[in-house]
């Protein structure tokens, strides 16, 4: 079954990304040409790009956050509070990222509700259409994906937390440390294991991102939110251009390993 | 440390997946190049006595109710017909109507979004021979233009003919009358230049001269109505739609184009935050009474009348010499019959059907906001006195006449709209392209499209 449903797609994308295939019609081989491709189309490049500048948004800012709220949430007592936080936090992830997307649009627009607390606080000079506005469009993008990832994170680097020892810290208050170096002592070293987890997460979704950006920019304004995803998209669909798709595909996927190789290392080594 | 099991176990893996990679690439993907042709057979007009069902997939929205309507006046004219209407949304009916018409339950008549490879892939039947049963020829011709395909799969406004429709999509401008008034408005503006005076004469009584939607498109409609009018022709751009060999749109034209667009985003004719709007949002801005103009298509025309019924005025892009030519976008709402449709006759008989029937025409234009085409002769459908509808299908009337229908620049290749156009504009807006550099990419991404 894996081998039918997963490794042999995949090996064909491999094929087709030498072809010149329009997905019904006849294959012609066409070499290196689509590989060729991504490297000199700049919008090709470019969108790979801005994946990386995502990896910020959806992996940086969420880990880091989700750190921080952790380690305040584990020293709330258990109770209603505390829950609350977890459940606010954890939300965004249910939803589908679509909605996401579409709510955000909203807040977004020059009257939306962004805009409005702008205005409510005196900060009318710096409202704008952030999505439609080519310098703020991307990191705009990127905050819904830290909306929707810090959730995630905190709840899984509080479990993490949970399971570590009690004595550890209780070790750690003896010996004179601080919340600081508390923190850097046993919160991080017993938590490597979460946070490759985070890590490999995120960065998987911030790279292959589609959903969030189709639905807010289209990758506009101009091509300042395009991603690789949206490519693929446009490319398989639109352009009914499947080989050059596919070599876009293939080396996305080949990106991700690499970027998830060396942190999956880091997470095994003792 | 690894033994050396493990690594005979991954040169293994390695070995198998090459073995396959290597037969994978031995047959060559795709296939089916002989879906078939044009029917062979005699092609009969009429629809027999048998029962037939018949099956249209379309786009959901309006076109169900429209269709709906159509496959019951057609029921009721022949009863051993039935008409089912299945409907998918605009975008997947694009991503999937190749797989849909290559495979074995197959409609007998399809909305056609785009024609792409279609007819290269020989899914679409030719229409030519019924054309001509039907006296379709006879017809004006530039109607049929957009949907004539070449051999070569690719340049259009040539070669045999693959989908008609109910009804043509065709873009102008509206204004709001009230605000017109305001602003001294007394006709529709005769020349670009008298509508940049009107557009000044806005901007100084504190309004919002144009809503547009930026987002998604709705800037290249102005775009292209001022290529035409400062070109004082339409030949280079209907060139250029249809891909024909050697069609630029880095032209003089097209410079003083974006020259003029830019100009007018920089004097804040547009929405501040025009790239941001999309084509929701800007009608309804529009009813609001954000925007004396808003250029855009007939398809908001019901929905302008039904809620501000006899407010709102439509006239053709102005050209740019008193007196010019009027040049409208229009696109068909073009339905094919596929290939393998068991039903080409019937579907046949009620493509002729939708276009010539006086009933068929008014529900193409009551439900369906669209204008039909047809026979020059035929009866023009009746539209409330004073509404949007009734504008737009008396300039269609007179567009049809002189033969200045033009394709709209959107569907010149399957990805020219979302992957240059819309960009291209967004960023000409901002100033973060000039005029120049936008009349080459245009054209540079459109010779990458088309391989040249």
């Amino acid at each position: 079954m894996y081998a039918a449903f997963v490794l042999l797609p995949m090996l064909q994308s491999v094929q087709y990304s030498f072809y010149d295939w329009d997905g019904v019609g006849p294959a012609t081989p066409a070499g290196l040409e689509n590989w060729k491709a991504i490297f000199t189309q700049p919008e090709l490049l470019q969108s790979v790009v801005h994946a990386f500048v995502l990896v910020f948004f959806y992996t940086v800012l969420p880990v880091g956050l989700g750190l921080v709220a952790a380690s305040f949430i584990r020293e709330l007592k258990p109770g209603a509070f505390s829950t609350t936080a977890r459940i606010v936090l954890f939300v965004p992830q249910v939803l589908p990222l679509v909605a996401a997307g579409i709510a955000w649009t909203w807040m977004y627009s020059s009257d939306g509700l962004v805009n409005q607390v702008l205005r409510a606080v005196g900060l009318d000079r710096y409202t704008r259409a952030w999505l439609g506005d080519f310098t703020f469009a991307l990191p705009a993008v990127g905050v819904i994906g830290v909306w929707v990832m810090l959730g995630f994170c905190t709840v899984l680097l509080l479990a993490g937390i949970g399971k570590i020892d009690p004595a550890l810290y209780e070790a750690a208050r003896l010996d004179g440390a601080g919340r600081i170096s508390e923190f850097v002592a046993v919160t991080l070293p017993g938590l490597r294991r979460e946070l490759v987890v985070c890590t490999t997460f995120t960065i998987i979704a911030a790279l292959a991102s589609f959903d969030v950006v189709q639905i807010a920019t289209q990758g506009g304004p101009g091509y300042q939110t395009m991603v690789p995803g949206v490519q693929i998209y446009r490319l398989t669909f639109l352009q009914q251009h499947i080989s050059q798709a596919s070599a876009l595909s293939v080396f996305l996927a080949a990106l991700v390993l690499l970027v998830i190789w060396p942190i999956q290392r880091l997470g095994r080594q003792q | 440390m690894r033994t050396l099991t493990q690594y005979r176990g991954i040169l293994r893996a390695a070995a198998g997946a090459a073995a396959a990679a290597l037969l994978l690439a031995a047959c060559a993907p795709g296939g089916n190049s002989e879906a078939g042709p044009a029917p062979s057979e005699p092609v009969s007009i009429g629809v027999g006595s048998e029962p037939v069902t018949l099956k249209l997939l379309v786009t959901s929205g309006v076109d169900v109710p429209l269709y709906t309507a159509l496959g019951k006046l057609f029921s009721a004219k022949y009863s051993n017909v039935t008409v089912k209407v299945e409907n998918q949304d605009y975008a997947t009916l694009t991503t999937t109507i190749a797989r849909t018409l290559a495979g074995n339950n197959v409609p007998d008549l399809v909305r056609v979004p785009q024609l792409g490879n279609l007819t290269k892939d020989h899914l679409l039947i030719s229409l030519d021979p019924y054309a001509k049963a039907y006296g379709w020829d006879k017809w004006p011709q530039s109607q049929f233009a957009s949907t004539r395909v070449a051999a070569d799969g690719r340049e259009r406004g040539t070669g045999p003919l693959y989908a008609a429709g109910a009804g043509f999509g065709l873009t102008g401008v509206y204004y709001s009358k009230a605000l017109a008034q305001r602003i001294g408005m007394t006709r529709p503006p005769a020349t670009v230049a008298e509508f940049e005076q009107l557009l000044a004469k806005a901007k100084d009584a504190g309004l919002q001269p144009i809503m547009i939607n930026g987002k998604d498109g709705g800037s290249v409609y102005p775009l292209q109505n001022l290529v035409m009018s400062y070109a004082g022709d339409a030949q280079a751009v209907q060139d250029w739609n249809y891909t024909k060999p050697g069609a630029s749109i880095d032209t003089e034209a097209t410079v003083k184009a974006a020259t003029t667009l830019q100009r007018w985003g920089e004097a804040g004719y547009l929405p501040a935050d025009v790239n941001d709007i999309d084509q929701t949002r800007a009608p309804a801005e529009f009813l609001k009474g954000n925007g004396v103009f808003f250029p855009s298509g007939n398809w908001q025309a019901p929905g302008l009348d039904k809620t501000g019924s006899g407010q709102f005025g439509f006239f053709l892009a102005p050209p740019d010499v008193a007196g010019g030519p009027s040049y409208a976008m229009t696109a068909a709402a073009n339905l094919g019959i596929p290939a393998r449709s068991p039903n080409a006759d019937v579907a046949a008989a009620f493509l002729d059907f939708v276009q010539t029937d006086q009933s068929a025409r008014q529900e193409t234009v009551t439900l369906g906001g669209l204008v039909p085409a047809g026979p020059s002769d035929a009866p023009v459908p009746a539209a409330p006195e004073g509404s949007a509808v009734a504008a737009t299908v008396s300039a269609f009337q007179e567009l049809l006449k002189n033969n200045e229908l033009v394709g709209f620049m959107a569907d010149a290749t399957a990805s020219i709209h979302v992957n240059s156009l819309v960009p291209q504009t967004q960023l000409l807006l901002a100033g973060k392209t000039t005029p120049e550099s936008f009349a080459a990419k245009v054209q540079s991404d459109y010779e990458r499209d088309l391989g040249r």
